[in-house]
């Protein structure tokens, strides 16, 4: 495009854009309503504002139609006084050869510039209403796209959440068999105890009875027979009494 | 019994709009504006209108480049100052605003120069948005005929700012 061309569209745009006052003025609205109310009274005008009668019309057909007998009488004086006079009449197929090539010629020109025309024209409707489908196109596929895409996320969210609520229950299964595995070996360990310490208590209270019995015997050497013992020893048979208790 | 107030309500702003547009001030608009819809009105009286609108803008259109015609014809092509100062100023820069006023009174003149129907459907194109059918509708001709009647009117009118403008760089 040329810098003139360029001023060119730019002269249309700046008609197109030229800042218009805001209208009508309301003075204008009420002398309008006046004069349609006041035409509104008065008879059907033509759109030139002349109004112009039927009879007024048959005036200049009227002497129309003198003149234009007077033109075919002189027409047919013409005729015959040119039939008469004529050497002899034209030879047609001469005539016809002689301009028949022009004629077509000019024709064939008028009718390449009206289809050129016609088709520039076509072009540009064509491709007004193309680039509008490819538009359309683009903005159905544009939100097909985005709604596939929202599915897919939606599915894949759905998943992650399966896959970390499936993790949870497994981690809160192994935490529990941990803490039921922890209380099975504290039990286990309480009885161990438990059994160690009677054990103890049996073995310390035998060699205690033993203590006994053999201190009772060391004194029994060093004491007379008669005197009684410092304090009552324990037979045997209380001392495994006691042990069962 | 066809509601003018309800047309002159609804129809009017765009026939100010567009007499304002092509005749370039207030006076002219609003003989342009009265004109158009005693038209109207008469052209409702000799048959039914379907669409207003249309019709209005075809009338509107005509009757302003009538004008502009007769506005040439009288070499009075003179630009009130007081309407430049009623349009509220929208443009960054009065250079600017200044060049685009020339370049659309250029425009102006060079409309009537170019054949009644050829100026008709430029301005119905280029300053009324309507599409071709709509055009080809308002003038009564066929869609192919009005986009002809549009390249022609077009280039016409490119060929004639090409020459005036070469004018002006002469003078």
């Amino acid at each position: 495009m040329t810098e003139k061309e360029d001023i060119f569209e730019k002269a249309v745009e700046s008609l197109r854009r030229e800042p218009v006052p805001p209208g009508p003025p309301r003075e204008l609205v009420d002398a309008t309503m006046a004069k349609l109310a006041e035409r509104a009274g008065s008879p059907a005008e033509m759109d030139t504002g002349n109004h112009v009668s039927q009879t007024e019309w048959l005036k200049p057909l009227r002497s129309f139609g003198r003149v234009a007998a007077a033109a075919v009488v002189l027409i047919a004086a013409g005729y015959a006084v040119g039939r008469w006079s004529a050497p002899r009449p034209p030879d047609m197929e001469q005539i016809r050869a002689a301009i028949e090539p022009a004629i077509r010629q000019d024709l064939l020109d008028e009718t390449r510039q009206y289809v050129q025309l016609s088709l520039a024209n076509g072009y540009l409707q064509v491709k007004d209403e193309l680039s509008e489908q490819y538009r359309q196109d683009l903005s159905r596929v544009a939100i097909q796209t985005l709604a596939a895409s929202n599915t897919i996320t939606n599915e894949l969210l759905t998943q992650l959440v399966e896959s970390i609520s499936t993790a949870q229950v497994k981690d809160q299964r192994r935490f529990a068999a941990a803490l039921e595995q922890i209380e099975l070996n504290r039990l286990r360990d309480r009885n161990q105890l438990s059994s160690a310490f009677a054990t103890f208590a049996v073995q310390t209270e035998d060699e205690l009875m033993q203590t006994k019995k053999d201190v009772a015997h060391v004194l029994s050497y060093a004491l007379p027979d008669s005197r009684p013992a410092p304090y009552d020893l324990e037979t045997p048979d209380n001392s495994n009494e006691r042990i069962e208790k | 019994m066809i509601d003018w107030q309800a047309i002159i309500e609804e129809h009017g702003p765009a026939v100010w709009q567009t007499a304002y547009r092509l005749l370039g001030n207030h006076a002219d608009a609003a003989d342009c504006f009265q004109e158009t819809l005693v038209s109207a009105l008469n052209v409702s009286r000799r048959q039914h209108v379907r669409n207003f609108s249309a019709l209005l803008t075809r009338l509107v259109t005509a009757r302003a480049i009538d004008q502009l015609r007769q506005r040439f014809h009288r070499s009075d092509c003179s630009r009130s100052t007081d309407d430049a100062s009623a349009v509220e100023d929208e443009a960054p820069c009065p250079a600017e605003q200044v060049q685009q006023q020339e370049l659309a009174d250029r425009v102006r003149q060079l409309l009537h120069q170019l054949p009644a129907q050829e100026a008709e459907a430029f301005c119905l194109r280029y300053l009324n948005d309507m599409s071709y059918q709509e055009i080809a509708g308002a003038l009564g001709i066929s869609t192919n005929a009005a986009g002809v009647l549009l390249h022609r009117a077009k280039a016409r009118l490119r060929e004639l700012f090409e020459l005036s403008a070469k004018e002006q760089e002469r003078g």
